[in-house]
């Protein structure tokens, strides 16, 4: 025993000749290079999954390409971690690759699948049609069907085209794959490419032949429709897209609707409303909303013409306020697309919703007699109750009355409605008059304040140049606008009322919009800075923050969105950590439930390899050294690589802070040592019991229990690299870091465990600590008492003051769950470390790229 | 940083080619273009680049069958793919048969002078 220590302390161990420890020295290199990688992979994973989980939480639009995106940028980091941890242990893993293809299998799975389609007729009338045929004829022509056949209304008489005939007429053309080509290049941000790319799509499909058995079957479906109306006849076609089935998703405006259509431009039609489906204002809603562009299947409905003599849109309540007791009526002569289209002057109604719907009020603008009478009010109020209550939501009502004085229902569709506002703010709201405004008047379109600059926009040319967060000012709030919602901060047009649907498109995006206030195209002027109160129908100059302020919060337009469910869902595989303790037996491949679990399992093999390392080849240059000095504590130190200063014999047992040049190492140490640790805290007897109760109850508190690396406090460094594992009393805990001139390989990472004290005052305690980690810009996991932190891909200077905070945490907050009883305590802990770190902690500002 | 080494860039884009060139020029690299994979293959037969970044789609193989043909010919070869559109199998497949990266385009500059950065690095022995 003692010659095997002497000859050990001066390298006299003959049992290794010099070219053994060549190659071991070589092999060792090679191990080390894996661990990097394997490092970098674990790096670029972890940050993939937390900007995945924080784009749920965002409530930003992201788009299948992000999510498809961001999966297989994963699953190619994923695979890394496997080879390099296969490598470094010789293949000791095997089972790994089995977890890894099964779950990246169901991940794709799940990101492949497509909507189902109906087959059945191409065709069918609407008296076959109701609630129930959504999937086959589209939202709106199953609504109307439901109208006609199961609540007795008027409605025109006409058939459907089915999403089948759309999959026939898409198919026979072999369309769907170059779609998807153009739309993949598609660079949302370019408006000019947005314009470019959906003209080509509706173009592609304009022009492809309709397959004769689907012309012939829409010609049959006319003719009937003819004789049953007595002669030729015009059509109304419009679209009914399947996908259009959540309440506060309206895909108002987005398609195409075609009037006054002959027999002979049946076809032709029929292909420009399946093309409309690639709008450019369709593309951009459905990557605000979350839908995917094939969650959504066109079906087109083919109407008789009504004649109508007035028209208009009533809503059953206040698209802000679904409590309200009233209808909201927009009346028009002439036609109803022309009240949809926000063109038109409207008569405005606001009627009682109980019988006998008395008018409360009424706002005449087309001219001096009102273009409804009381009788027809009440009627058509009495309608809108009956659906609302039909359909059981509010309801948003598209009618006209004929030359006979009929009233004809032409569309129904649940209201899209924005959050309630109290009471008090609603529709009385006043704005402040001492306040000099530039414009005032107009109705409320969509509730908000928002601030920016004017952008008048006249024509598409305009829009082309639209500046991300400007404020839209326009004439008429034509629907095509409905485009640049999403980079507008607010919408004034100088005509147009709630019940248009750039209206209802602004309400869903939580965007402000007043309506009809005269001149403001001329008021305005191109570049100034205004701030748009919506609700108090007033427009500032300059930037109201006090008004800015009283602005509610912007809604999560993503959420419950087919795209967001199925980011969700690609989570479940993903993001859950199952395997979080190392000494369980159940810490092996065939264990790993998701992505997370497989980064877990190889970072603590691979770490553990690498700490064997010297012990497996009786390795003595990589075996710990202890760290000797001035210093608190005892410290076990492994090179990795070049951690120590060159020209040091490596077959010392022992090493000074002098000799290590590891920047992580050196940047923790100086945090542990910066203030001098007080020493334990006095506890009170409460606290102390609570410590022994602890360590009989749980065993794997005992050290001999844990494995021999975590019985001692190891740092495993090279010039780039450490790792700390610390067992102080009772935590366990982790530090990490890798810091070079490549952001994509920087990372700090925290992990804190257990702890002396009962339940409670550990959870303080880590409570504590996520606060200050927080503050220093980690972001922090708890689960129990288990804390992980981590902040990657910063500059090596910013990590660098991070590791300074966990080197002091590690030091000053070992025992005080002993004395986190109170309050009080607590707090002086807070302010104590906070007071601290600030003398330590350097501020760097981090310049991103 | 090592010291700057050569790279070649696969892609049928003539701006993305043309772009990425001059400034991974600028940035001190040695760099030469192709625009098609039989172009690329004579280039990393005479053993010049020591990085290859290889689009996925061109005109005259699919990436993934040059990525084979490539390795087949000089196993050691750095190959980056670099991709529009992004798809989990692609991205699984390019591993398998021996890529060190597989990115999506678009991508920032500096990400890619990363990735290059540390791909030679995890293959060249030091």
């Amino acid at each position: 025993m003692m010659l095997d220590a002497f000859k050990k302390l001066f390298g006299l161990n003959k049992e290794k000749s010099e070219a053994e420890t060549r190659l071991l020295r070589r092999s060792f290199q090679d191990h080390y290079r894996s661990f990097r990688s394997l490092l970098t992979a674990n790096n670029i994973a972890l940050e993939l999954m937390a900007e995945m989980e924080q784009a749920l939480g965002a409530g930003q639009p992201f788009s299948m390409p992000f999510v498809r995106g961001q999966c297989t940028a994963l699953t190619v980091n994923i695979y890394k971690m496997v080879q390099h941890l296969q490598e470094l242990s010789n293949g000791k893993y095997g089972g790994l690759t089995g977890a890894f293809n099964s779950i990246s299998g169901s991940i794709e799975e799940i990101l492949s699948r497509q909507p189902k389609i109906a087959g059945g007729k191409f065709v069918l009338s609407l008296a076959e049609l109701d609630i129930h045929s959504t999937e086959q004829a589209g939202g709106k022509m199953a609504n109307l069907g439901e109208i006609r056949n199961r609540v007795g209304l008027n409605v025109p008489d006409g058939f459907v085209i089915t999403a089948a005939a759309t999959k026939h007429f898409i198919d026979s053309n072999d369309l769907q794959d170059e779609i998807n080509r153009r739309l993949k290049l598609l660079d949302h941000d370019d408006l000019e490419e947005l314009y470019t790319t959906s003209a080509s799509i509706q173009q592609l499909i304009t022009k492809a032949p309709l397959p004769e058995d689907l012309e012939r079957l829409i010609t049959d479906q006319y003719e009937e429709l003819a004789k049953r109306s007595n002669g030729r006849i015009l059509v109304s076609m419009r679209s009914s897209a399947l996908g259009e089935d959540s309440s506060n998703i309206s895909f108002a405006g987005q398609y195409r609707t075609q009037l006054n259509v002959t027999d002979d431009m049946l076809g032709l039609t029929y292909k420009e409303i399946v093309a409309s489906k690639y709008k450019s204002q369709a593309i951009v809603y459905r990557m605000q909303r979350g839908f995917r562009h094939q969650d959504v299947i066109m079906c087109v409905g083919c109407l008789a013409m009504v004649d109508g003599v007035v028209s208009g849109v009533m809503y059953s309540r206040s698209p802000r306020d679904p409590r309200s007791g009233w209808i909201i009526i927009n009346a028009a002569p002439g036609l109803a697309s022309q009240v949809v289209d926000g063109r038109a002057l409207t008569d405005m109604f606001r009627v009682s919703r109980h019988s006998p719907h008395e008018v409360l009020n009424r706002e005449l603008r087309v001219r001096e007699s009102s273009s409804l009478t009381e009788s027809q009010t009440a009627e058509l109020a009495g309608i809108a109750v009956r659906l609302e209550e039909h359909f059981g939501s509010p309801q948003d009502i598209e009618w006209s009355i004929d030359a006979t004085s009929r009233i004809i229902i032409l569309q129904s569709r649940p209201l899209a409605q924005t959050a309630p506002v109290e009471e008090s703010g609603m529709e009385s709201i006043e704005a402040d008059e001492t306040q000099p405004y530039v414009l005032a008047g107009g109705v409320s379109a969509s509730a908000g304040v928002a601030c920016g600059l004017v952008y008048i926009v006249r024509s598409n040319i305009d829009l082309l140049q639209f500046p991300e967060g400007a404020v839209l000012v326009v004439t008429h709030p034509l629907p095509e606008w409905a485009t640049i919602l999403n980079r507008a901060v607010a919408v004034v047009s100088e005509t147009g009322h709630v019940t248009a649907h750039l209206a209802t498109v602004s309400r869903e995006f939580g965007i402000p919009a007043i309506f009809g206030i005269a001149h403001a195209t001329e008021k305005l002027k191109n570049g100034e800075m205004i701030t748009v109160d919506a609700l108090g129908r007033r427009i500032y100059e300059g930037r109201r923050d006090d008004l800015l302020k009283s602005a509610p919060p912007p809604a999560n337009l993503m959420a419950g969105s087919p795209v967001y469910k199925l980011l969700e869902e690609v989570l479940r595989l993903i993001t859950p950590l199952n395997l979080t303790n190392p000494a369980s037996p159940y810490f092996m491949p065939s264990s790993c439930e998701t992505f997370h679990d497989i980064t877990r399992f190889c970072h603590e093999k691979a770490v553990t390899e690498m700490f064997s390392f010297s012990s497996r080849y009786g390795f003595d240059e990589k075996g710990a050294k202890q760290l000797v000095g001035d210093i608190p504590l005892q410290w076990w130190v492994i090179n990795l690589e070049d951690g120590f200063r060159e020209g040091l014999d490596m077959k010392d047992k022992w090493i000074r802070i002098e000799d290590i040049v590891s920047l992580p190492m050196l940047a923790i140490w100086e945090g542990m040592t910066a203030v001098q640790w007080k020493g334990p805290p006095p506890v009170n007897l409460k606290g102390f019991g609570a410590v022994l109760f602890q360590s009989t109850m749980n065993p794997s508190l005992e050290p001999a229990v844990r494995s021999s690396m975590a019985s001692k406090s190891y740092f495993l460094i090279s010039r780039n690299f450490c790792n700390l594992s610390v067992r102080l009393g009772y935590h366990f805990s982790l530090a990490e870091a890798h810091l070079s001139d490549l952001l994509t390989e920087n990372y700090v990472s925290f992990q804190f465990k257990g702890g002396a004290a009962d339940e409670g005052r550990r959870s303080i305690r880590v409570n504590l600590l996520k606060e200050i980690l927080e503050q220093y810009d980690f972001r922090v996991e708890l689960k129990a008492d288990a804390l992980t932190a981590r902040v990657e891909k910063k500059s090596a200077s910013f990590l660098i003051e991070r590791l300074k905070v966990l080197g002091y945490l590690l030091i000053h907050t070992r025992q005080i769950d002993m004395v986190m009883g109170e309050q009080t305590m607590v707090d002086n802990y807070r302010r104590s470390i906070l007071a601290d770190l600030e003398k330590i902690v350097q501020p760097v500002k981090e310049d991103m790229t | 940083m090592s010291g700057k080494f050569n790279i070649l860039l696969v892609d049928d884009e003539k701006d993305f080619l043309e772009i990425t060139t001059k400034r991974l020029i600028r940035r001190g690299y040695n760099v030469r273009s192709a625009m098609t994979c039989s172009e690329a293959v004579l280039i990393i037969e005479s053993d010049w680049p020591a990085v290859v970044v290889l689009d996925v789609m061109l005109p005259d193989r699919d990436g993934i069958e040059c990525l084979k043909e490539i390795k087949q010919k000089r196993p050691s070869a750095i190959v980056i793919l670099l991709t529009g559109h992004a798809s989990m199998q692609a991205g699984r497949q390019s591993m398998e048969y021996g890529a060190n990266d597989y990115c999506l385009k678009p991508i920032e500059l500096d990400e890619l002078i990363e990735k290059i950065e540390i791909a030679y690095r995890e293959k060249v022995k030091s």
